[in-house]
């Protein structure tokens, strides 16, 4: 049967595939395959490199100094050396720690995004279940460790989702634009934050008046440590429950209805509402479960290593931003947010507290760090629509003559 | 809406709904502030009386269908009333120590970067691309602006600097949204954290850990010979910081251009319908090009009031801490209007301010002074008071036949 | 070649090719001052392809374009208003939240002191030319807040304050009333004796033998012939717009129906301006029966569909599916819960999701049940299975139940629809221009499709623009015109009492 063009193309042209940006990350996704992203990230860098290099240093020994200070040497033995074996393993479980919270702060955006959804308020969300966790930790000091530490990681979630939750809501019944309202909620959580730990504030320690930081987590709710001193913070069981939740955000996608509805959602709207689905509905579950999942961050976190939070560290902290970058180097999939998640942990622990002074200035290597973070922002948007046109002039190709038909 | 078909109209301009609706905001403004100082009136009656009389020009306004401003107007008129109600009852001292003539200029310095940002983010989409980046162009112009003082001289070149900073990732901003047809909340959030990135590096690579030196050349204060004697005029309004005076100077002129002058009906067009725009004949690309920038140079501009203005030639990673992001909930509160986004950052900037001072009464008032802006923007974007309508193309890519 | 005088515009030859088809093929018209020169033929005739041309939006691939005598050629629409051209969309240019004033003067403002906007003098003019026109609008009212009818008469206005005296009324009287379009008419005298000169495309002979000065027919890119208004008839304007073609027809038995699935009485339903589209139409679709509702675009059809699968309000009216009635609020789940299957006129839209392979397209309407899913767990290999066999069933071609529905062909495609929506057993299956966009073989599979399900007794809908397929196939034909049934026949029906009745003309009594 031969697909020439035919007369009936006298009829009305069809719609065009929508350019929007979730399909357009959809088409990305299964076009590109793993050398888009690889060569965005690899542009970024280089592109970093550049920055260093014009500023006079040498960015090959930054990025190695970079590279051993996230302790990926350790992986590779390269340099097998024993005299830094334990600092390197030392950093590589550091690294795992950051890529625990990346993990889950970037589901709780590549989540969102499946389904049309632009979720900014990662931050705080992860905040506000970190406030919870530490609350938590304080309280119902009398109880064993595994229900006290699954009682903080399932409030927390709960929590999370609820703060995500009310941007969703807003969206799904008065149309308000998702990243608005996750931006001003992010701000709100700070401020929150800032207020219950600050001085006077009800979960300010009851030690110290002076010092505006939380109350400790009792030590019957860390979560165990597996690898490393537990003193000196080593790697928490966190990072399988990141792992879980890898393989839970697969299997919601892929395995449930509500997957299957969620992505109906992303890629098209009217006809998902045909086949009977409820956008709004859709909407606000999705809000949620992403708020869960950067909820559980800051549950692992508060659990895992951190176990008090200052007003100081409210304010500083930046990691649910990067969440954004993460899901999308990963393509909004749970293979790629972990591949991601795992890079970008290595270069925010390699580029800060990993960081050999010697080698490369921290605080330079820090703001490179952020401007690497950027650049792949910046390019996942340009290349998407690269991808995009090139996929779409493939496909395109019997269409075109319908143009002329609107006669 | 407030805006519909007029009929040939006899009556003066000052008596329009519209005109009264207004009053009775400034109205409920005045209840409030005239049991502070400097009138610090005791009697409770007075701000009722004015309440009163706000609220009844609100509602003469809603019932000849300028709903908006009217029921801000009465919204206004309540909430001065109440407030003027509780000032009465407070202590006069305390009134004193919070409600300081230096609160206003206060006021001023919050606001300012808040206006200049919310000025930008207005003329960007106005012309149909949303700006997001706002936070970064802003910080650029903090950084570049110092920088500029420092190694150029004078004041001067660092705003210069400052311009070319946040002109430059605003142009990046708008050939990725405008040619690349980039999703442009991605575009813009990666403009932030380049920003981030690139000020602090420069920052650490040019300074070190020494700071910027002292002595850097910075904007001027503009003394009002005669005010600034005054004894509350003076230390209110009468040495404000030049890039204040200028701030405030945009709003009129950003207003008269966008609605006064064919390039801003032009701008307007492209927002609103890029095609009809285009079948007529304007360059939407080239509209939207320019109007990106401007609005990236504008935010730069409050950065640069944030480190040579009021901040006298200083300068810390991420000194913005989100102010791009209120200015952005100022330009949606204030409806994508000069005056109402310059209403809204007023507002926020004296949430602020009070939030500053308010540990007097207690400070968990403060922090929630704080988060006001952020609250009353969610409220905004929801719809409950009225529909916040941004232009019909707003962040929608345009492609020309 | 003589030159007519008084001739202010000719076109030559005027060809334009698409991959695949030949939109105009040497269409030669002219236009003499002072004249309502009308553009009369179908969708798809090559009508509004030769305008978009003439004012520059377009480049012909052959062919010549005179204005007044001279040789022009526009790279855009700038140059054709330059040279005196103006044209008024079907779908209008204006922006809603500015005032009439603004909207027309936009691009070519009247400035004064240098840099303000002459507002007051915008008004003025615009005043001025609504006088001299009898275009009467209010310039200082929003866009938004003034009717369709007005909102033309700005469009109007936008291209005769821009200087022009050839006037292009791409099928104006589409969103107008009755009313509003005797308004129009009388404008457009007026123009006439102001010695402007217009073209009016249309596809309604009524309007046609009203306004026009002459007519020129164009069926598929070709000019039929140009005649004068006097001694035109309907019936002859007709035959030469749909003209004796080869047509596909279908082997089909005489059907058998029996007893009825859909009935629909009364039906009234609105559009999102609160125009009514449908004003009381009632007909029922029986089992075993193709019944197909023929006519042009825009005189309620969609609606009328989108009313009976729960996508739009049902104004006023019952529809009754399968026994069960309904009127009011429907949505889609109602509607296919009871029985209704859709084949939507835009796949891409509504259809299908482009980026889901087929088995995900295939369970669109039955992934939340089982075998489907259980309590929310989803079961891929099910899905995969059920597309496989419908792959196979439905002979679909492009790929297998994983390859994703935006890799297959536009024919593929609706296969891929039919399928679901056919293998769900549904009591009626209403069908919205199945074969747009098709290439032969598909539109002959999509027929032989509908015959097959209708001699299993289903009961179908067919809803087509196309007049070839509504004879071939339909065992009724009903003609919509302006949300009335006009016109009810059997199989066998002659073509040009149809396209009459679809043009809004009505055979004299013998």
């Amino acid at each position: 049967m031969s697909e020439q063009a035919t007369p009936s193309a006298n009829l009305p042209p069809e719609q065009e595939p929508s350019t929007d940006f979730v399909v357009r990350l959809g088409v990305a996704q299964r076009a590109g395959g793993l050398v888009v992203p690889v060569l965005t990230a690899v542009l970024a860098f280089l592109a970093g490199g550049i920055v260093v290099a014009a500023t006079g240093h040498n960015p090959l020994t930054a990025y190695r100094g970079i590279w051993d200070g996230a302790g990926f040497n350790w992986i590779f033995h390269i340099p097998w050396n024993t005299n830094t074996v334990n600092l390197d393993a030392f950093n590589l479980s550091q690294t795992l720690l950051t890529t625990t919270t990346l993990i889950l702060v970037g589901l709780a955006v590549a989540f969102p995004f499946r389904c049309g959804l632009f979720n900014i308020g990662g931050q705080g969300q992860y905040l506000v279940g970190l406030i919870v966790a530490n609350w938590v930790g304080v309280s119902f000091a009398s109880w064993p460790t595994l229900p006290h530490v699954l009682l903080g990681i399932g409030a927390a979630a709960f929590a999370g989702a609820a703060w995500a939750g009310i941007a969703g809501f807003l969206k799904a019944a008065t149309g308000a634009h998702e990243v608005i309202s996750t931006i001003m909620l992010n701000w709100i959580a700070i401020w929150g934050g800032q207020y219950l730990f600050g001085q006077g504030g009800p979960l300010q320690n009851t030690y110290n008046p002076a010092a505006p930081e939380s109350g400790t987590v009792v030590q019957s709710a860390h979560i165990p440590v597996f690898w490393g001193n537990p003193v000196l913070q080593g790697l928490d069981y966190g990072i399988f429950v990141a792992i879980a939740a890898l393989v839970v955000f697969w299997l919601i996608l892929n395995r449930t209805t509500l997957g299957y509805e969620v992505r109906a959602v992303g890629f098209n709207p009217e006809a998902a509402a045909y086949g009977g689905i409820n956008v709004r509905r859709k909407y606000i579950q999705a809000m949620a479960i992403s708020g869960a999942f950067a909820g559980l961050a800051g549950a692992l976190d508060m659990l895992g290593y951190l176990f008090q939070f200052g007003v100081l560290d409210v304010q500083a902290s930046q990691i649910g931003f990067l969440g954004i970058a993460v899901a999308l180097l990963g393509r909004n999939t749970a293979v790629g947010t972990g591949i991601a998640a795992f890079l970008f942990g290595g270069l925010l622990y390699g580029t800060t507290r990993g960081l050999n002074p010697s080698v490369f200035d921290p605080s330079l290597a820090g703001n490179l760090t952020s401007m690497i973070q950027g650049l792949i922002v910046l390019f996942v948007g340009a290349d998407v629509f690269v991808l995009y046109i090139w996929n779409s002039r493939r496909k395109l190709r019997p269409r075109r003559r319908a143009e002329a038909a609107a006669a | 809406m407030t805006n519909h078909a007029q009929p040939l109209q006899e009556t003066h301009w000052a008596f329009q709904p519209k005109a009264i609706a207004v009053a009775g905001s400034i109205l409920g403004l005045v209840a409030f502030w005239s049991a502070l100082p400097p009138f610090t009136v005791r009697s409770p009656l007075v701000p009722i009386l004015i309440g009163v009389l706000a609220i009844a020009a609100g509602l003469w306004a809603v019932t000849r269908g300028t709903r908006r401003l009217g029921w801000g107007a009465i919204a206004s008129g309540v909430i001065g009333l109440g407030l003027g109600l509780l000032a009465t009852r407070s202590s006069s001292g305390n009134l004193h120590v919070v409600f300081a003539a230096d609160l206003v200029a206060q006021v001023f310095v919050f606001a300012t970067p808040l206006t200049f940002g919310a000025l930008g983010g207005m003329v960007s989409e106005r012309s149909g691309v949303v700006n997001v980046g706002l936070e970064g162009m802003m910080l650029m112009g903090a950084f570049w602006g110092v920088y500029g003082a420092d190694k150029g001289g004078t004041w001067v070149v660092g705003i210069l600097a400052a311009l070319a900073g946040g002109g430059l990732f605003a142009l990046l901003h708008a050939y990725w949204s405008i040619h690349l047809r980039a999703n442009q909340i991605v575009s813009g959030m990666a403009i932030n954290f380049l920003a981030l990135g690139v000020t602090g590096y420069f920052f650490e690579q040019l300074y070190g850990n020494q700071n910027i030196p002292s002595g850097v050349s910075t904007v001027p204060n503009v003394a009002i010979p005669g005010i600034d004697h005054m004894a509350y005029l003076g230390p209110a309004i009468g040495d404000l910081n030049l890039l204040i005076w200028v701030g405030v100077a945009f709003v009129p002129l950003s207003y008269f251009v966008l609605f006064k002058t064919p390039i801003g009906l032009r701008v307007r067009a492209c927002g609103e319908h890029p095609r009809a725009a285009d079948t007529v004949g304007i360059n939407v690309y080239a509209v939207r090009y320019a109007a990106v920038v401007v609005s990236g140079m504008l935010a730069a501009l409050g950065g640069a009031f944030l480190s040579i203005g009021f901040g006298g030639g200083s300068f810390t990673e991420n000194m913005t801490e989100g102010r791009g992001f209120i200015a952005l909930a100022a330009m949606i509160f204030g409806n994508w209007r000069p005056f109402g986004a310059w209403g809204a950052a007023l507002l926020f900037g004296f949430s602020t301010a009070l939030a500053y001072r308010l540990p007097v009464y207690s400070s968990s008032a403060a922090t929630l002074f704080q988060v006001l802006p952020y609250v009353l923007t969610l409220i905004a974007v929801a719809g409950v008071i009225g529909r916040s309508v941004p232009p019909a193309a707003d962040g929608q890519p345009y492609v020309k036949q | 070649m003589a030159d007519e005088s008084g001739s202010v515009l000719e076109l030559q030859g005027i060809t334009k090719r698409y991959p695949g088809i030949v939109a105009d093929d040497h269409v030669d018209f002219d236009l003499r001052r002072g004249e309502v020169h009308a553009l009369l033929g179908e969708n798809g005739a090559g009508k509004s392809t030769l305008m978009n041309i003439l004012y520059g939006l377009t480049k012909p691939d052959e062919g010549e374009i005179l204005v007044g005598g001279k040789h022009v050629s526009f790279s855009s629409a700038k140059d054709a208003i330059e040279s005196g051209i103006g044209m008024v969309h079907q779908h209008f240019m204006l922006i809603p939240v500015m005032t009439v004033a603004e909207n027309i003067v936009l691009g070519v403002e009247p400035v004064r002191d240098g840099v303000l906007l002459d507002e007051r003098g915008a008004e003025e003019r615009v005043r001025e030319l609504s006088q001299q026109f009898g275009l009467a609008v209010d310039p200082t009212a929003l866009v938004s807040s003034i009717t369709v009818g007005q909102q033309q008469r700005v469009e109007i206005l936008k291209a005769l304050y821009r200087g022009a005296e050839i006037l292009i009324l791409d099928e104006p009287t589409a969103v107008l009333t009755p009313q509003e379009a005797g308004e129009l008419f009388a404008i457009v005298r007026s123009l006439q004796a102001d010695g402007k000169s217009i073209i009016f495309i249309t596809h309604k002979l009524n309007e046609v033998l009203e306004i026009a000065d002459r007519i020129t027919v164009l069926r598929r890119g070709k000019r039929i012939d140009t005649v004068s208004r006097q001694g035109a008839t309907e019936e002859g304007l007709a035959r030469m717009m749909v003209g004796r073609e080869v047509l596909l027809r279908v082997d089909k038995a005489p059907a058998s129906p029996t007893d009825v699935a859909l009935d629909v009485k009364d039906l009234e339903v609105v559009d999102e301006r609160d125009l009514e589209k449908v004003r009381g139409v009632s007909f029922s679709v029986r089992r075993g029966e193709i019944v197909a509702i023929a006519g042009v675009d825009g005189n309620g059809q969609t609606e009328l569909v989108e009313a009976i699968t729960g996508l739009r309000r049902i104004a006023s009216g019952t529809v009754a599916v399968g026994g069960r009635a309904f009127e009011g609020h429907v949505t889609p789940r109602m509607m296919i819960d009871a029985g209704i299957g859709h084949i939507p006129e835009d796949r891409h839209r509504r259809g299908l999701v482009l980026e889901f392979n087929l088995a995900e397209n295939i369970a669109l309407h039955d992934y939340d049940k089982p075998p489907d899913s259980k309590r929310g767990w989803l079961y891929p290999a099910r899905l995969v299975q059920r597309a496989a066999r419908l792959i196979k069933e439905f002979d679909i071609r492009g790929g297998g139940p994983l390859t994703l529905a935006r890799a297959l062909s536009g024919g593929n495609q609706q296969k891929v629809v039919v399928a679901r929506e056919v293998a769900r057993n549904p009591v009626v299956l209403i069908a919205a221009q199945p074969t747009r966009g098709l290439d032969v073989g598909a539109i002959e599979y999509v027929h032989r499709r509908l015959v097959a399900e209708r001699d299993a007794g289903r009961a179908i809908l067919l809803v087509s623009l196309e007049l070839d397929e509504v004879l071939s196939l339909a065992d009724r034909i009903l003609v919509m015109y302006e949300g009335r049934i006009v016109g009810e026949h059997a199989a066998g029906a002659g073509e040009e009492e149809i396209g009459l009745e679809m043009l809004g003309g009505r055979k004299e009594a013998a």
